[in-house]
């Protein structure tokens, strides 16, 4: 009976213990969340055939942009827009160059005359060596700059506020417009939710805009005319799915897309057909529920996508 | 015999006193804290939300106080709402199976060819958050929750705001109750 108290003192410190960690166990703090019973997971479909994979990434470059905004390739070197400045990388990962802007820009296009930058509602034409030649008019208080493609010395601009395409020649007189409908009866053409809104040309002077909220990528005459189309919609690999997907796209030298989403980050390679070819990136290798990475390939069919979440540029090979 | 009498006496005086603070100071911490309840309320910063599903179960109230609301001037009125249908739906339709909201709450509607318009049902809305977490991730992140003052009792301590792994939950004035987004933006 000597130890009675001893027992005692030890029972209650095991209840005190159990009590501890039964509450711990049960408790709701911040840190400590159950399972989620509302949850909206779409886990599953972040899952990739491995066979499907037909790239791997072999390089990467970070950036010292706070905020990462577009990117275009030419001739080996690449040019990449962010916070107010335009740099000027080659393919290798080494600065070159580095453009003070005046304002924030949103997209780019280079060919062997001109660098082109878009800022919101207006662009800017330098020489191929960063000097400034033309800051264009306003395109009006509605305009929203997404995406830019060079052909012929013209400039086509693709306008998310607007929902058209705009052309211009390169010294800033507007040519035309178009606002994708299909025929003069129907009520709406391009359905931009958001702004993504990007088109590109292809090797052939193909001109491709993507219809975001069709899920489509359209090809249009340089005057505006629907010529043919393909859409894929579905939240399973070979399709699109979400209100502005392909956010973003470009063309490998044959003429496949590579396609680049949002919401459930990926990008993938469909056949000049339209056909889902492959997996560049999956969606395992990005931020969950990131940005659209914006996306451009090389001569060898090698992709470079920017990451504006981590803030780098991605070089992709063909494995 | 006295000395009894003496500590009887002090005792009661004692009481007295203490009674009176007591009664003083909880009628002052009680003029306080409607005072403070009359001025802050609590809400929720849209852009801290992380939708975890918390705000449907942690409310003193049931269903919860919290709902989502729709910023229409965000919204891309679109057809395939990734707020509104589930990411398998078969068909864009209104179709039970298809809707993405465990209580039906969001009313589809039919604008014009192609744009729908989605309206939230208040009474039917528990504040789960899962359209908006496919709103945030697939459009516009126009679909957000806020807590609704006329439902909200105002707690001293939200009960949500205690286990918020986003600490989006806090303290605003009254006079300037509500977050939506569009008419108010993330501050830098």
């Amino acid at each position: 009976m000597k130890n009675k108290g001893i027992v005692i003192f030890l029972i209650l410190l095991t209840i005190v213990v159990v009590v501890i960690i039964v509450g711990d166990f049960t408790s709701t703090r911040p840190d400590k969340q159950g399972e989620n019973p509302y949850e909206f997971s779409v886990d599953e479909y972040t899952k990739v055939d491995p066979d499907l994979i037909q790239y791997k990434e072999t390089k990467n470059f970070r950036l010292v942009f706070e905020n990462p905004e577009g990117i275009a390739y030419y001739k080996q070197k690449l040019y990449v827009l962010g916070d107010q400045r335009l740099q000027v990388i080659s393919n290798s990962g080494n600065l070159l160059k580095e453009i003070e802007l005046n304002d924030f820009p949103t997209s780019i296009a280079v060919d062997s005359t001109y660098i082109i930058i878009g800022f919101n509602n207006y662009i800017s034409t330098y020489s191929i060596n960063g000097e400034l030649i033309k800051k264009w008019d306003s395109l009006g208080e509605n305009s929203v700059i997404t995406s830019l493609a060079v052909w012929n010395n013209e400039l086509f601009i693709a306008d998310a506020g607007l929902r058209k395409v705009l052309r211009y020649t390169m010294d800033g007189q507007k040519i035309s417009d178009f606002e994708g409908k299909h025929e003069e009866a129907a009520l709406h053409g391009f359905i931009v939710p958001s702004g993504y809104f990007d088109l590109a040309f292809n090797t052939y002077g193909d001109l491709w805009v993507v219809n975001p909220g069709n899920h489509s990528l359209e090809n249009y005459s340089l005057d505006g005319s629907m010529r043919e189309f393909w859409q894929a919609s579905s939240v399973q690999i070979d399709g699109f799915s979400g209100c502005c997907n392909p956010a973003q796209f470009t063309f490998l030298p044959d003429g496949s897309f590579v396609t680049s989403e949002k919401g459930l980050v990926r990008i993938k390679i469909y056949k000049p057909s339209g056909e889902f070819k492959c997996v560049v990136a999956a969606p395992e290798k990005f931020t969950d529920e990131g940005y659209a990475p914006e996306v451009v390939s090389d001569e060898n069919g090698n992709i470079y996508a920017v990451d504006f979440n981590k803030k780098m540029i991605r070089l992709f090979e063909p494995v | 015999m006295e000395k009894k009498a003496e500590n009887r006496r002090e005792f009661i005086r004692k009481s007295g006193r203490l009674t009176l603070g007591l009664a003083i100071g909880g009628l002052g911490v009680l003029a306080a804290s409607r005072a403070t309840a009359g001025e802050w309320v609590w809400q929720i910063d849209p852009f801290k939300c992380n939708q975890c599903g918390r705000c449907a179960t942690e409310c003193v109230l049931n269903p919860s106080a919290v709902k989502c609301i729709h910023a229409f001037d965000l919204c891309g009125y679109c057809d395939l709402c990734g707020g509104y249908l589930k990411p398998d739906a078969n068909e864009r339709s209104t179709a039970a199976e298809n809707q993405l909201c465990p209580t039906s709450a969001i009313e589809r509607k039919f604008i014009e060819e192609p744009y729908f318009e989605y309206v939230i049902n208040e009474e039917l809305c528990i504040g789960c958050a899962k359209c908006v977490k496919g709103c945030t991730s697939f459009g516009n992140g126009s679909l957000h929750l806020q807590i609704m003052h006329h439902i909200c009792v105002n707690c001293n301590e939200c009960s949500i705001a205690r286990v918020c792994p986003s600490d989006a939950i806090k303290r605003v004035k009254a006079s300037e109750a509500y977050q939506v987004k569009g008419s108010w933006s993330k501050p830098l």
